[in-house]
This record gives structure tokens, C-alpha cells and sequence, in this order.
């Protein structure tokens, strides 16, 4: 395994085929055609020529293939392990090189012969809940090169998504759909996306020294936001999505813009206000389980009044989404140390929210933002996600006063 | 079956238009096609991808598939990437094994055998 170059398309297409697999695996097609879909995304991923899906049976221990490309006969032997053989591979639960000195090989007696002969070289399990449910093996890239440590992380990911469709359709199978377990999974699931773009949003916040977690706070404000508001489960799903990487178009703005503490020149500002134009043109390139998070980054810099960038939208031309997304945006920018200021306190940027009432900020978003805020410090909400941030201890009687005046 | 997707025939050579079925599993289907144009005598088969918008991971498996099908018996050569196709080309390799061409008539017009350029 070596270390590898992760440029932003490499990122882009893997994140992608997250997506893809993802709607994948929730789709309602038949079970082999999901599977058969999915071992190609894999073995596209990675460019291996050669690929194989098994299905484990715990009764009896073997391996049965369920789909496979680039293999011309997969007859003969089988594969076949015991008991001890399939709990050390469930607590290892990580893919192995078929040619390294991985104990897990070993385990795998005479199976290992069978592999080699059909030209596997990488192995995820399928392990679900401390259950082994299959196999996947792949061969060498067709390209030539190694495995990376990257490759065998994403191998795992992508492993864990099929794992989740085997294991609903084994449940079918058994007959012993339970909805709460499944609930679980489906939770699970989201949680690989979240992890996996989590990942992505920290690389975007280590570009930006002083911004540290914005992103996320962007995305949890929003996700507050919009469920005061009354937006669906997979809305909010949506714009917590979109909140991570509303300022993902900054990769391609120069380092030393974004942290700067001068004043910007004409084009320095130009270069740092595309950035939701780029971050538009490299999410609409990928296909989300969600919808609109393409324009609403593309738009988070709007304002009601039509003065914003890029489109100069006025308010009801511009996505609720992003007039959410703007306000929250601007107000974790205040609430935190900037290159060329220091943060303001709590009263001091709920008084500039207040000067940009339906100017900047759409009063529509406002109030139920205000709404947030109020509850959180009225203890009315179980998880506070706004006011804990805030590096001042806020109570009711303080907050009336400072909200004093403001239009509800 | 060597009629249902789109494709031109040109002497020895054949072009064959990816569009968007490429990212499907049916996509499959152009790699039997492909093999048939070998077995009929054609030697060159030029994928063209000018209306394909974003291969996906799908896509390039069974690119790697129809590559793999034909090797030895004839070339493979690739025209009309948009610059998204071509960085996905060049992330998973397929630029170090295949001729690329801007356009399907400059592939058309690259030299007819390829020797191992298409392996
Ligand atoms: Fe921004």
C-alpha cells in the first residue's frame, strides 16, 4: 500500500459513486441486478478488470456467487469456512490483500487457491451487526498500480453499503423483517454519507485557518432552521448536506486570499466570489440522493434585496434553502474570529441581523431562526445546536433584551 | 444486437457512439457488440463518447470489460472525451492504455493497427 495523491476529481468521483451506490442499494430493483450494479461500481472505482460477489451462508459455511464480471468460469471448487474461520473475520472487519501475510488468509485453507485461480487480488467481507454475510474480491487495477491506503478505506465503505443490501435482502429472505432494525440500518447508511462528506467538509475547513468548523455549524444552524420551519426528514437531510459544502468552490480559491487580513484588491474579491459558482459547477456534476443542493450553494451569498452574488437574486427568486443558508452563514461568520476582525458578541450580531432585516436577510428565515434561539435558551429543545456555541452564557432575561424590538 | 446502439461504419473501421447507456450494467451489451465487429473483420473500433455527459464508475467497468474482451484482436480507441471524461479517464488509468483523439475523425484517421497502443 502506498500514499496517493487525492486531487479534487479523484474525491469528486468516488463521492459520486458513494451517491450512485447509495441510490442504488435503496432502490426497489431486483435483488441481483442491485448487487450486480453495485460489484461494477466497485470494480470501476478501483479499474479491476476482474470482480466477484459471494454470498456467505452460516449453516453450512460456504460461499455462494451471486454476480461477477471479467471471470470466465467460476465453477469448481468452492469456498468454505468454519465457524472460527468467520468470527475472526468478523472482528478483523477490514479488507485484506490476498497476496499479504494477513492471518485472515490463512484462515481461508484452500479457499485461498480457489481466489488466486480466479484472479482476486483484494477481499472486503460483507459483515453486518457482527454477522458475515459475503464477499467481495476484486483483481489488480487494470491500470497497474497498487492498492493504496485510500483504496482499501474507500473498499470498505463501499463494502459496508452492499453489506446493508445483502443484509435486507437476507432478512427478506428469512422471512423476519423487523421495521426498527431495519430503521437502524437505513440510519447507519446516512451515517456513511455523513462520514464520508464530514471527511470531505474538514478538508475544506483546513484550508481556512480561521474558519475551523464552519461548515459544520453552517450545516447544523440550517438543519435547525429548517425544522423549525417544517421541512421533511430528508429536506433537512438535504440542506445539513448542503451546509457542509456550501463553500466547497474555495478549493479552487488561492489559500492566501481566504486568509488574508488586509483588505482585499478588486480582484482578490472577484477570485473569492466565485466560489459559489465553482462549488455550483462541481456538485452539479454529482448526482445527490437529495434535492437542490447544487443551487443552494450556488446561491448562499444572495441577498433579498437583489445586492447579493452571484445572480443578484431577489427574494422570492432565490431558494429558500439558500436564504436560510445566508443568514446562518453570516451569522456564524460574525460569532467567530475572522483574519480581519475579531468576533462579534451575541447582542452585537443579532443588531446587525437586525439592521439587514429583509435587506440581507429574508424575514421569513429570520423569525423561525430567532424561534431556534429562543428555545434553545428555554431549554424547549433536546439538542441545542446554536446557543451552546455562543461564547457567552445566555439567559431568558438577557435574551429579551436583547431581542427587544425585533419585528417577530 | 449490433443494431441497437448507435454506430458508423467506415471501412475497417467502426465508430461506436458510449451516449449515456454506458452507465447502465446494460451498457454491457456494446461489449458482445464490439466483439462482433472484430469477428466480421472489422480492426478498429472508435468509441466516441461527444454525447456522453459523465462517465461513472459503471461506465468505465465496462469500458475495462470491452477492452479486456478485445484484446489481441483488434484496436481500441477513444475520441470526443469532455474534460470531466477525460480527468475520470486518466484517475482510474484507461489514458495509459488507450489512444485518446479529440475528435472521431482524427481517430478514424490515427493509424489503422495501433500497435499495443489500445493495450
Ligand atoms: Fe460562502
Amino acid at each position: 500500500m502506498s500514499g496517493v495523491d487525492l486531487s479534487l476529481e479523484r474525491l469528486l468521483f468516488n463521492l459520486n459513486t458513494l451517491a450512485e451506490l447509495g441510490e442504488e442499494i435503496t432502490s426497489p430493483k431486483d435483488f441481483t441486478r442491485v448487487v450486480k450494479s453495485s460489484l461494477y461500481m466497485v470494480m470501476g472505482t478501483f479499474s479491476a478488470s476482474k470482480g466477484i460477489v459471494f454470498q456467505y451462508d452460516q449453516g453450512d459455511g460456504l460461499f455462494t456467487q451471486i454476480a461477477s464480471k471479467g471471470l470466465t468460469d467460476v465453477r469448481g471448487a468452492g469456498l468454505k469456512i468454519g465457524k472460527d474461520a468467520a468470527s475472526a473475520i468478523i472482528r478483523n472487519n477490514k479488507p485484506v490483500d490476498l497476496k499479504s501475510a494477513d492471518p485472515i488468509i490463512a484462515l481461508l485453507g484452500p479457499g485461498r487457491e480457489f481466489l488466486e485461480r480466479l484472479g482476486a487480488r483484494v477481499l472486503a467481507f460483507l459483515i453486518v451487526k457482527d454477522e458475515l454475510l459475503g464477499l467481495i474480491a476484486i483483481s489488480d487495477k487494470f491500470s497497474g498500480e497498487d492498492y493504496t491506503l485510500y483504496d482499501y478505506q474507500l473498499l470498505s465503505v463501499m463494502g459496508q453499503h452492499i453489506s446493508f443490501s445483502l443484509h435486507s435482502h437476507t432478512l427478506l429472505m428469512r422471512l423476519m423483517y423487523r421495521y426498527n432494525e431495519n430503521k437502524g440500518l437505513y440510519e447507519n447508511l446516512r451515517r456513511i454519507y455523513y462520514d464520508t462528506i464530514h471527511a470531505f467538509a474538514a478538508a475544506i475547513d483546513a484550508k481556512d485557518a480561521y474558519t475551523k468548523g464552519h461548515s459544520h455549524r453552517v450545516s447544523s444552524y440550517s438543519a435547525a432552521v429548517a425544522r423549525e420551519m417544517g421541512w421533511s426528514a430528508d429536506d433537512i437531510e438535504g440542506i445539513r448536506i448542503s451546509g457542509l459544502l456550501h463553500d466547497i468552490g474555495k478549493i479552487a480559491v488561492d489559500k492566501s486570499i481566504i486568509n488574508k487580513a488586509s483588505p482585499l484588491t478588486s480582484n482578490e474579491c472577484k477570485e473569492l466570489n466565485s466560489h459559489p459558482v465553482i462549488g455550483y459547477e462541481i456538485l452539479s456534476r454529482i448526482k445527490f440522493p437529495w434535492k437542490g443542493i447544487p443551487m443552494m450553494t450556488r446561491n448562499h451569498h444572495e441577498k433579498v434585496d437583489g445586492s447579493g452574488y452571484p445572480d443578484r437574486l431577489k427574494k422570492h427568486d432565490i431558494p429558500m434553502g439558500a436564504r436560510i443558508m445566508a443568514l446562518v452563514d453570516a451569522f456564524d461568520a460574525m460569532t467567530t474570529d475572522r483574519p480581519y476582525r475579531p468576533r462579534l458578541s451575541f447582542r452585537e450580531a443579532i443588531d446587525e441581523v437586525k439592521d439587514h432585516y429583509n435587506r440581507q436577510f429574508d424575514p421569513e428565515v429570520v423569525r423561525p431562526f430567532i424561534s431556534v434561539i429562543r428555545k434553545e435558551v428555554l431549554s424547549e429543545v433536546e439538542n441545542p445546536t446554536i446557543v451552546p456555541l455562543m461564547h457567552e452564557h445566555l439567559d431568558p432575561v438577557t435574551l429579551s433584551r436583547i431581542l427587544e424590538g425585533f419585528p417577530h | 444486437m449490433a443494431g441497437r446502439h448507435r454506430h458508423r461504419e467506415t471501412g475497417t473501421s467502426v465508430v461506436v457512439y458510449a451516449d449515456n447507456y454506458i452507465n447502465d450494467i446494460e451498457g454491457e451489451k456494446l461489449e458482445e457488440m464490439c466483439d462482433a465487429f472484430l469477428a466480421k473483420g472489422f480492426k478498429k473500433i472508435v468509441i466516441d463518447f461527444s454525447g456522453t455527459d459523465l462517465v461513472n464508475s459503471i461506465g468505465v467497468s465496462i469500458l475495462i470489460g470491452i477492452i479486456e474482451k478485445i484484446k489481441g484482436k483488434g484496436a481500441v480507441v477513444f475520441s470526443g472525451l469532455k474534460d470531466v471524461n477525460f480527468q475520470i479517464f486518466h484517475i482510474v488509468g484507461l489514458t495509459r492504455h488507450i489512444r485518446v483523439f479529440n475528435n472521431e475523425e482524427d481517430a478514424l484517421k490515427g493509424s489503422a493497427s495501433c500497435d499495443g497502443a489500445s493495450l
